[in-house]
């Protein structure tokens, strides 16, 4: 029986959630910041087998040289299998190769439709948003051609809303039946959507999110709440299984001792 | 439809009239931009965030001061921020007409500030597309291709205000995304090692370098060592952009400072945040720690050596300690000045 840590962050809690979703010798297409953390712990515990692909070019490297700062950075090459430049690694996940991109975002829809471009009306407030957002980078890219994606987030109501303002990376769009397939793409979609708060999947049938299992201190109610939509909270929720002793100590001596993506607080 | 920066067939008839002759490239920054950055020109940026960005060509720009740019690039950080904040300084000086991104922030260093300020104030055009769409439209322009397919981000939203078409494949009849290519005016890169001639190797990722050299009209390049040219071309595939692409290369060690030149420094996670922390004040309403960075680092200095000088030894020295170096060391001899 492993021990598990009492103090622990929502942070913390995330990139263990992120990590325990990641399949041993699966390729993970990595978007910058969390992800990248989560990567690195799954491979220190259960999935040494685990191939990251960072998509200025690098795929299948050892993240053993310290935390990227960026998925362009010397660290993310160090003993690459591969290593080219971002046409090469978005061929890959075209062709096939990738089978999961993990990526963040700012604001989710129910049918996982990520928004990491513009606060404001759109089309006709582009030129003039309320907040801009740095914009898609890869994200987009992953979320449509990798065979599934994992988003890993923040829990607020704020971000979890029916209707976003932007769909950059589009996940199931509508809902409506082969949404996906009728509008081009080749990945499937969604798989997972891991906050602060909660575990969550997709229904078969409508494509909305719904609730897989609460994190620790939460509740179904808890995550509701905190959810700016309806969420379809299905019979068999399980309360997750807290972060052990270990996998604290990993993120917090091994991977990102400065705490530059593990931030200390957070709000929500 | 309009193209920015050259059409596919002006860019056609601009290489086809080019000098494309074997010959000493090497002239000073100064007149390298002077003679190839002209006001309302696109301008390819080259390197990724902030990971060999071409920062020394950029603090040249800004010193001699162009208008009405348009920067094409898939996700940049600093060299576009520097763009940014001289354009917020002083807008008769310097200015952005227009960007085409995937991705304008700093990544582990936070968002870009004057991306916020200039967009949130309706300062600059924007045409969002995603880091593969701008990869594959250099791409294109370097294949000499109007156009290339590509399968994302179809869904997204940047369609309804970006350029790309969705048609049936002709073969397969499923819908596919088109992009148009890009062909900018000049590409701006730094790479670490360069012959006289333009022949560029390029350590770690390529990023998306060659492709935006060879779709562009002009290429200037900036590395940080010149080495011999029998060195470049004893390796022949480890040559990431060919001579003929380039025309202006400059020797800057540090030419990418404070980002990273992989194999030989890091990113400096103090002088970057101490950058975006006067850009971020200036999008609060503080306008003298922008100012003043501008003054001390770019302004005040005539060169990247002079702006090398104001940074402490020590921070140097760490930057260079903690990059892993792999070079190919059997290829490598720096070329006597």
């Amino acid at each position: 029986m492993p021990k598990y840590s009492e103090d622990f962050t929502p942070q913390e809690m995330i990139v263990v959630a992120g990590s325990r979703t990641l399949i041993d010798n699966k390729v993970v297409f990595a978007g910058t910041g969390l992800p990248m953390v989560a990567i690195t712990l799954a491979q220190l515990t259960h999935g040494p087998g685990i191939v990251p692909v960072f998509e200025a070019g690098a795929v299948g490297p050892e993240l053993s040289r310290g935390l990227p700062l960026s998925v362009g950075g010397s660290r993310t090459t160090y003993k690459a299998n591969y290593l080219l430049g971002l046409n090469s690694a978005f061929e890959l996940t075209q062709r096939g190769f990738c089978d999961f991109g993990f990526i963040g975002g700012a604001e989710i829809d129910p049918y996982g439709n990520l928004n990491s471009t513009m606060l404001g009306s759109y089309p006709d407030g582009y030129n003039k948003p309320k907040v801009r957002l740095p914009g898609s980078g890869g994200a987009s890219d992953m979320a449509c051609s990798c065979e599934r994606t994992i988003i890993i987030m923040v829990h607020e109501p704020r971000r979890f809303s029916e209707k976003i303002d932007y769909i950059t990376s589009p996940g199931y769009l509508d809902g409506s039946p082969n949404a996906r397939w009728r509008a081009g793409m080749v990945g499937q979609g969604p798989y997972r959507v891991i906050t602060t708060k909660a575990i969550m999947g997709f229904d078969d049938e409508t494509k909305r999110m719904k609730l897989i299992a609460t994190l620790p201190g939460e509740t179904v109610e808890s995550v509701q709440e905190a959810t700016g939509f309806e969420l379809i909270i299905p019979d068999d929720v399980y309360p997750f299984e807290p972060p052990t002793v270990e996998e604290i100590r990993l993120i917090r001596e091994v991977i990102d001792p400065l705490g530059y993506f593990v931030k200390k607080k957070i709000k929500g | 439809m309009y193209w920015t920066g050259l059409s596919p067939d002006e860019a056609r008839q601009f290489l086809a009239n080019k000098d494309k002759s074997k010959r000493d490239k090497r002239i000073s920054l100064k007149e390298a931009v002077q003679k190839y950055v002209k006001d309302g020109d696109n301008l390819g940026i080259a390197g990724f965030v902030d990971a060999r960005q071409p920062i020394a060509i950029v603090h040249e720009i800004i010193r001699q001061g162009r208008k009405d740019l348009t920067l094409s690039y898939q996700s940049a950080g600093i060299a576009a921020e520097y763009l940014c904040g001289a354009m917020c300084l002083d807008d008769n000086k310097n200015s952005i007409k227009r960007m085409e991104l995937a991705y304008l922030a700093h990544e582990a260093f936070g968002i870009s500030p004057l991306l916020r300020y200039l967009t949130e104030n309706s300062l600059i055009e924007m045409e969002d597309w995603s880091n593969y769409n701008m990869s594959a439209r250099f791409k294109a322009g370097a294949m000499g291709l109007p156009f290339i397919p590509c399968r994302s981000p179809m869904g997204s939203d940047m369609l309804q205000t970006n350029r790309a078409i969705i048609q049936d494949c002709p073969f397969t009849n499923r819908p596919i995304m088109l992009l148009p290519a890009s062909h900018p005016n000049v590409a701006l890169v730094h790479v670490q090692e360069a012959d006289i001639y333009g022949n560029c190797r390029i350590q770690g990722p390529l990023f998306t370098c060659p492709e935006i050299s060879m779709a562009s009209a002009h290429t200037i390049v900036t590395c940080d060592r010149l080495i011999e040219h029998d060195d470049m071309v004893r390796f022949p595939n480890r040559v990431s952009i060919p001579y003929f692409s380039v025309d202006a290369v400059i020797e800057v060690p540090y030419g990418a400072y404070p980002g990273n030149s992989n194999g030989l420094y890091y990113y400096d996670e103090k002088h970057i945040p101490e950058f975006r922390d006067a850009c971020e004040k200036f999008r609060k309403g503080e306008r003298a720690p922008l100012q003043e960075y501008f003054d001390n680092y770019i302004f005040g200095v005539e060169n990247t050596t002079e702006f090398i000088n104001k940074i402490p030894l020590n921070q140097i020295q760490h930057v260079e300690k903690i990059e892993p170096g792999i070079r190919l060391e059997s290829a490598h001899t720096v070329l006597g000045s």
